[in-house]
């Protein structure tokens, strides 16, 4: 009777030890799945998924609490990644959150603005500089073209300009071969 | 603590901003970053009579000593007059939407 308790009890230290051991061992920081379906979304802050941003959107998707075809600004291209990353069946875009766009930046036009910082409270990642009562702009490498500053602007002083070709973006495009009618 | 802290100096114009990277020692000023960051001599425009100062989109006198991760703004002047353009809106009959309401 007594042999069997201390066997018992000894196990129990052992296997104890031996879990708080590993939990301490093998600590995962945060959750690595998170960060991996959050390098692939384009960060643009935008909250079109629902979500108040990318990390947030990540965090539900990894959670299983959102499907991967919310997202917009990451487009079609995006889907299949997060398809690939997950092992889930491909999705086209959900038309509830929006249409895939070409990657724009806002502009603000300089004679309308008035200086009135609402759009540089409501952009998400800092890129608009200015202060109050003095010339509001946005700093293109930063501009994610969310879109969240043009409904605040009281002048209606931002469009959005889609960003032109260059070396960094150019993609190989489709070659199209015209066909000649026969003569 | 380290000694030295990460800023920015930014000064922009539509589809060209300047954007500097410094390094300074703890309890730089305003103005010591825009010295450092070598803008003035870039843009000799740059008037810090006219020019109005700022961190993160709220402006801030030259002494003003940063802090680690701050964003030195270099702001220029209105064009339009926000006087006119409030008045003309109400001319027009219009509602200023604050805040992103539609009207």
């Amino acid at each position: 009777m007594l042999s069997a308790l201390l066997v018992m009890a000894a196990l129990a230290v052992v296997i104890g030890g031996a879990l708080g051991y590993a939990a301490v061992r093998f600590r995962v920081e945060g959750d690595p799945l998170v960060d991996k379906i959050d390098a692939i979304l384009p960060q643009t802050q935008c909250g079109q998924c629902g979500f108040p941003g990318c990390k947030p959107y990540a965090t539900a998707i990894a959670g299983g609490e959102a499907e991967i075809n919310q997202c917009p600004p990451g487009g079609e291209e995006g889907i299949r990644k997060l398809a690939d990353l997950l092992g889930r069946e491909f999705k086209p875009l959900n038309a509830e959150n929006g249409v895939e766009k070409p990657k724009s930046v806002a502009v603000i036009d300089e004679n309308t603005c008035i200086g009135c910082t609402l759009c540089i409270q409501a952009c998400p990642v800092d890129a608009i500089a200015g202060a109050a009562k003095q010339m509001h702009t946005v700093v293109d490498p930063l501009c994610t073209g969310c879109e969240l500053c043009i409904a605040p602007c009281p002048v209606d002083c931002i469009t959005m300009e889609p960003v032109g070709e260059t070396v960094d973006t150019w993609k190989w495009h489709y070659p199209v071969i015209p066909i000649k009618t026969a003569a | 603590m380290s000694d030295s802290i990460q800023v920015e100096v930014l000064y922009a114009h539509p589809h060209k901003a300047d954007l500097v990277k410094l390094r300074l020692p703890a309890g730089s000023t305003l103005q010591q970053a825009i010295e450092a960051s070598g803008l003035l001599q870039k843009r000799p425009e740059i008037d810090l009579a006219i020019n109005k100062l700022g961190v993160f989109g709220k402006l801030c006198k030259a002494d003003t000593v940063l802090r680690e991760r701050d964003r030195v703004e270099i702001y220029r002047p209105l064009i339009a007059d926000p006087k006119e353009v409030r008045r003309k809106r109400a001319e027009d009959g219009k509602v200023m939407k604050k805040g992103g309401g539609d009207a």
